[in-house]
């Protein structure tokens, strides 16, 4: 198989990636890739080794083997694995004995991401994540890694690509023609970015301590005290270490993940970067956002403060934080009302606000979030708001709606309520019009399914 | 709701066993407690044979059940054993009625553009799930379901919270449905 590849393949400016030629990744990536769990091992290892300076010896042998071998076997993952794009395709294959190509229609792609772990900013290398629909992480595409320089350099021309593949009326016989045109056109472009969004640094670490994370890292911390304090004895607080260490970490990779959020509104998509130690820069391209969610906590609101998250479909996929599934990507993790409004004045346009309130009887049914619940509709969004503390206003596109879901529990039925849920691409989003008057809930359920099915024909034409 | 029709049990209109694959299915009338009343739909139903699947299916659990119950305590207390036992298959014979009332709830309709269906009778729930946003359609049939020449139709969508799926169709009606659902997928195809 190697033997199809010029050697000079790696090292070639991709300047015409569009050709079909094969490329590898970086050769340091498999020490990249293995970073974290080899950090940690080495680590590990000198500390062994220290402790144990007499009878170290076999033993730190075969752990040093074990490394060699994890290495060795990265270098050669590394260099079975090839890459190349032709006619609107990423292909990736990999493997030695099992050989695994997975092609990647560019249309298909949902958003490209580029990430950087800490070791990865130290040797200037990038991953190259390809964000797919369907949520699984296995399914979506990744380069890792590839020189930071060459990653945003393909990510424009594979964003450029898959703008171009989203437009079908092209002929065919213009389209040679015109994509290059395109492609060409977009990297001229690429300079003009439209700020939108810049998190404040000094606010974020307030507000991360102000919301739910840090209430629960202070009743921990609470907790641990008191323990040692009541029981006179400071080894009793052994046990809950885990937890805090637990909490400190939750705490410390949303602020790693937040922190120096910058939004911008690029020819492409909306631009996101973020990220203290790990960098991540994602675009999300237009038309591919499946819901928008305004998230306003207790101690937020009566600062003035809120999030703002969008969900894109594809799930996000990082080595650590698995807590990225469940969560929406942020695009103000803590901001003004007003740069929120601006913010959804950019995604969405006019919108709807959730103005229909539910109705008496929902005060007896849900008397904790009777107050946030509402919402409304147009031919475009419907909006629906709920909450106990933490008031959660999520938009939906009507064109993207997967189905309705009509529910009515039997303590609803007793009050004549009844709930309508849309479904969104993905495990995380639903927009619950919740606690409306049993009438309406039918006269809802009877009316989406039209409304959606429209908006579906007018975005598709 | 127009017209008020009594309750419609499992058992009544459905043919039970027609192989003809043109469309095997008929019509039967919603029940009067209905749910969101949307004049003019037809409920399709599940073959009535789902009310004896359910009844095998409550009745494999509920037997070997009883009988681990009894062996378990036989020694200590022969008595309280036996009795636990009983109240064991009691339980399990309650839940009978329970039973025809779910069997009874299912239903699902096809519409121009999409597929309602409904379920349930503590919570009740009902589904829209547009044609075009199929991603794929699964037939699957368990022992009791296969022994019984039944199958259990679930539609997938991208999101994972859709929730739709019809159990104890006729075999053959689940591949009509499957195939008609596929091709109604097919043609009113929307991007994410």
């Amino acid at each position: 198989m190697t033997a199809q590849l010029p050697d000079e393949l790696p090292r070639q400016p991709m300047t015409g990636i569009a050709d079909a030629s094969w490329h590898r990744l970086h050769p340091l990536s498999p020490l990249v890739r293995a970073g974290r769990g080899l950090m940690s091992l080495l680590i590990l290892l000198l500390g062994i080794a220290v402790l144990h300076r007499r009878q170290a010896g076999s033993d730190l042998y075969t752990d040093l083997a074990i490394i060699a071998l994890a290495l060795a076997g990265g270098f050669v993952s590394w260099l079975v694995t090839r890459w190349q794009v032709a006619d609107g395709v990423l292909r990736v294959d990999t493997g030695l004995l099992r050989r695994d190509s997975r092609r990647f229609p560019l249309s298909q792609v949902q958003a490209i991401d580029i990430v950087q772990t800490g070791l990865a900013r130290v040797l200037g290398l990038a991953e190259l994540q390809l964000r797919v629909a369907g949520g699984d992480a296995a399914r979506g595409g990744r380069l890792a890694c590839l020189r930071l320089a060459d990653a945003e350099r393909l990510r424009r021309q594979l964003l450029a690509m898959a703008a171009l593949a989203a437009v079908p009326a092209v002929p065919e016989a213009q389209s040679a023609g015109t994509g290059n045109q395109a492609i060409s056109q977009a990297q001229a472009a690429v300079g003009s970015e439209r700020p939108l969004f810049r998190v404040k640094p000094s606010r974020l670490p307030v507000a991360i301590v102000a919301s739910r994370a840090g209430a629960t890292a202070l009743i921990v911390a609470v907790g641990t005290v008191l323990t040692a304090w009541l029981s006179g004895n400071a080894s009793a607080i052994a046990p809950f270490l885990p937890v805090v260490l637990g909490v400190v970490l939750a705490l410390w990779r949303q602020l790693n993940g937040e922190y120096g959020t910058t939004v911008s509104a690029a020819h492409d998509g909306i631009r996101l970067r973020s990220g203290l130690i790990q960098t991540a820069a994602e675009t999300i391209r237009p038309g591919r956002i499946q819901a928008v969610r305004l998230v306003q906590p207790l101690v937020w609101r009566a600062l003035g403060w809120c999030r703002l998250e969008v969900d894109v479909a594809g799930m996000r996929q990082r080595r650590e934080g698995q807590a990225e599934g469940q969560r929406l990507r942020a695009l103000i993790p803590v901001g003004t009302r007003a740069e929120a409004e601006q913010m959804l004045n950019e995604l969405l346009g006019d919108r709807p606000l959730p103005v229909r309130r539910a109705p008496q009887a929902a005060r007896w049914k849900a008397p904790l979030s009777f107050h946030f619940l509402g919402w409304s509709g147009d031919d475009r969004y419907v909006v629906a708001s709920r909450g106990r503390l933490c008031r959660q206003t999520t938009w939906v596109p009507l064109e993207k709606v997967q189905s309705i879901r009509w529910v009515q529990g039997p303590v609803q039925r007793m009050f004549d309520l009844a709930s309508v849920h849309l479904d969104v691409a993905g495990k995380r989003v639903t927009a619950s019009i919740e606690e409306r008057d049993s009438a309406e809930a039918v006269q809802i359920l009877g009316r989406l399914p039209d409304l959606a099915r429209a908006a579906r024909r007018a975005s598709r034409s | 709701m127009t017209t008020a029709e009594p309750p419609t049990p499992a058992e009544s209109p459905t043919p039970a066993k027609s192989p003809t694959p043109a469309d095997p299915r008929a019509p039967a009338e919603r029940p009067a407690h209905s749910d969101p009343a949307e004049a003019g739909i037809s409920w399709l139903r599940p073959s009535p044979l789902l009310l004896r699947a359910r009844r095998i299916q409550v009745g494999l659990v509920t037997v070997p059940a009883a009988i681990i119950v009894a062996a378990a305590g036989l020694a200590a207390s022969p008595t309280a054993s036996v009795g636990a036992a009983a109240a064991v298959l009691v339980a399990g014979l309650l839940s009978e009625r329970f039973l025809a009332r779910r069997v009874a709830a299912w239903g699902y309709a096809e519409r121009d553009d999409d597929l309602m269906v409904r379920r349930g009778v503590l919570v009740r729930r009902q589904s829209v799930i547009p044609y075009g946003r199929m991603q794929f359609i699964d037939v699957t049939a368990g022992p009791v379901e296969r022994s019984l020449g039944l199958a259990t139709l679930r539609m997938h969508t991208a999101a994972a919270a859709s929730d739709a799926r019809i159990p104890g169709l006729d075999k053959a009606v689940a591949a009509v449905l499957r195939d008609q659902l596929a091709a109604l997928g097919e043609a009113q195809a929307a991007g994410l």
